[in-house]
């Protein structure tokens, strides 16, 4: 039982282990760069500019370490890199296998093709949960570390409410994985379409016209900010990525069974 | 000889079209219970295709197959049946970063192991190095172990021997006549005539996608002939191309080869009696068995090409065994 779970898992953990650290000294280096900026009156750098970009790259309140975390970390890291970057990975799982023909060997097991394929996207969780479950205490301690203070509270629900929006990037990545055979093209069409659905998301967003386009985008049911800022949430956002993030899941299964490996 | 079902492997009508080319055409053969069987033809002749459709991994376009008692388009019952298969594919993806170990406890962990330690002292990979160090005949080993660990009852084997040194391909066919004699069931495909002739009791032929031949491997063996390359002087070589059983003899500088179809010591004897300077005998290259007995040349090539194009996969890496590689050398000189 979950022996490929185990083992795609353990596969995952260097990889893991060096996103976790990459972000955390991202993280450290934007918490210290917030320490030079006190007394730069902030705001005024970006009062011009429209509120469109204002919105789309999360900025409310850089004064404050809630804000600034929001802007710079939240939703350039979590939002923007983290999805991207689970679409990526993600895009490889299955199509990688394919191309090597590992594969080959995989579906010689005596286990179905669905299994095999929800176990090795199981493999992802270990850097998905790593990143959030050792990054946001990096993040606590450097935030005390340099005297400021985070309601513990919304930095964990942060992270919490992160996870169904990376399981639908994964998810995005998943279903290029099992549809084309090879790595390098799941991986870029994964990541092109989250990255489209965020452009999208973050252009029709501030306008009238077209502004249902922006319910496509699972960015759009993740916002960081006015998490940090005052725990804010809809639960129905995170209902609506588990439904999609479901969907994603049965589509690539049903697409796997199906194709010649 | 067992009823239908009780066959571990019955092949009816297989079909495979990757688009408008045709893979498997048609193909229909059964494997009896502890019998070695080998399933050869050239490179590109949908070998590769057959064995992947037998293992689930590509959906037959018509027809079907029954492996240990499992439609292969019964995905339910193939899965369960797999806990009694082993497969060594042509090409082996393993995963190159982590070590020989490694890939075996996982093998191990989803179908079992028990014979592991034993088939470790017979074939060598080094299972304490990452396996993206690992030489051909060290991936085919560590692909050997694996397929045999769990003592399957039958094994489904793709070009097994490609990579392996004369020694360990010695082993190897030593090994699968233990296996046999033990009530294994094993299928293999090869390019490799002296390969097949060692090990099988019986041979199915396939040629551009369809089945052509099922014999007995000393019946393929008497229709092969030999393959002969003669260096001697111009005299000499008119008479020797004369000889009865000789066939398409080809001039070269020094000499002249053909495929002799007759008495080896009838030639021996002929050849006695010439001034010769060197002489090879050898097992003729499996191209040249299909070109002189079930084809022309020329449409032996289109199936390859065809073949290849449909596949891709079907290609071998080019080892050969040494008379083998003998053949197809003098052939181009």
């Amino acid at each position: 039982m979950l022996e490929t779970a185990r083992y795609e898992g353990r596969r995952r953990l260097r990889g893991a282990a060096i996103l976790t650290a990459g972000v955390g000294a991202y993280a450290g280096f934007i918490i210290w760069y917030f320490t030079v900026l006190e007394g730069v009156d902030y705001e005024d750098v970006f009062e011009d500019l429209p509120p469109a970009m204002l919105d789309a790259f999360g900025i409310e309140s850089l004064s404050t370490i809630e804000g600034f975390l929001g802007a710079q970390v939240f939703n350039f890291v979590w939002l923007l890199g983290l999805g991207l970057y689970f679409a990526y990975v993600a895009g490889g799982t299955v199509a990688g296998d394919i191309e090597t023909e590992r594969m080959d060997l995989l579906l010689s097991f005596p286990v179905t093709r669905s299994r095999l394929l929800v176990e090795k996207f199981a493999g992802l969780l270990v850097p998905m949960i790593a990143v959030n479950a050792l990054g946001g205490p990096i993040i606590y301690l450097f935030v005390v570390a340099v005297g400021e203070t985070i309601p513990l509270d919304h930095l964990l629900l942060a992270h919490l409410l992160s996870i169904p929006f990376l399981l639908v990037c994964a998810g995005v990545g998943l279903v290029f994985s099992v549809a084309v055979d090879r790595s390098a093209i799941a991986e870029r069409a994964a990541v092109g379409t989250v990255f489209v659905l965020y452009l999208v998301e973050s252009v029709v967003g501030g306008a009238d016209a077209y502004d249902w386009l922006q319910y496509l985008s699972p960015t759009q049911y993740y916002e960081p900010t006015p998490i940090l800022i005052d725990g804010s949430f809809e639960p129905i956002d995170s209902a609506v990525l588990l439904v999609a993030f479901v969907g994603l899941l049965i589509l690539s299964q049903v697409l796997f069974e199906r194709r010649d490996v | 000889m067992s009823g239908e079902t009780d066959r571990p492997l019955v092949v009816e009508g297989l079909t495979k079209a990757f688009g408008s080319v045709v893979a498997n055409d048609d193909v229909s053969f059964a494997v009896d219970g502890g019998e070695v069987f080998g399933f050869l033809g050239p490179n590109g002749a949908g070998k590769s295709t057959t064995i992947r459709l037998l293992l689930g991994l590509l959906k037959p376009t018509s027809g079907t197959a029954r492996v240990l008692g499992a439609d292969i388009r019964d995905e339910a019952a193939l899965t369960e049946a797999k806990r009694r298969i082993g497969y060594l594919p042509a090409h082996l993806g393993f995963d190159g970063e982590v070590t020989g170990e490694a890939v075996l406890d996982y093998h191990g962990a989803m179908k079992g192991d028990g014979r592991r330690e034993e088939l470790l002292g017979l074939f060598t990979p080094p299972i304490e190095r990452p396996v993206r160090e690992y030489s051909t005949g060290n991936k085919r080993m560590l692909g050997l172990v694996q397929a045999f660990m769990h003592d399957p009852d039958l094994v489904i084997m793709d070009e097994p021997t490609g990579g392996l040194d004369p020694l360990k391909q010695e082993a190897f066919n030593e090994f699968v006549r233990d296996e046999r004699d033990r009530g294994t069931t094993v299928f293999f495909s090869s390019h490799v005539l002296s390969e097949v002739r060692r090990v099988c009791d019986r041979v199915g032929i396939l040629r551009a996608g369809s089945l052509v031949e099922l014999e007995d491997v000393e019946t393929l063996l008497h229709r092969s002939g030999k393959h002969v390359r003669v260096h001697a002087s111009d005299a000499a070589v008119a008479a020797i191309a004369d000889l009865d059983g000789v066939i398409e003899p080809k001039r070269f500088a020094e000499g002249v080869q053909f495929i002799y179809a007759g008495d080896v010591n009838a030639l021996l004897g002929e050849l006695a009696t010439h001034d010769v300077s060197d002489v090879e005998i050898g097992e003729p290259p499996i191209e040249d068995v299909f070109a002189h007995y079930y084809g022309s040349e020329e449409s032996v090539d289109g199936g390859d090409d065809s073949g290849a194009a449909s596949d891709g996969r079907d290609e071998s890496d080019g080892v050969g065994t040494p008379d083998e590689s003998d053949g197809p050398g003098a052939t181009n000189a």
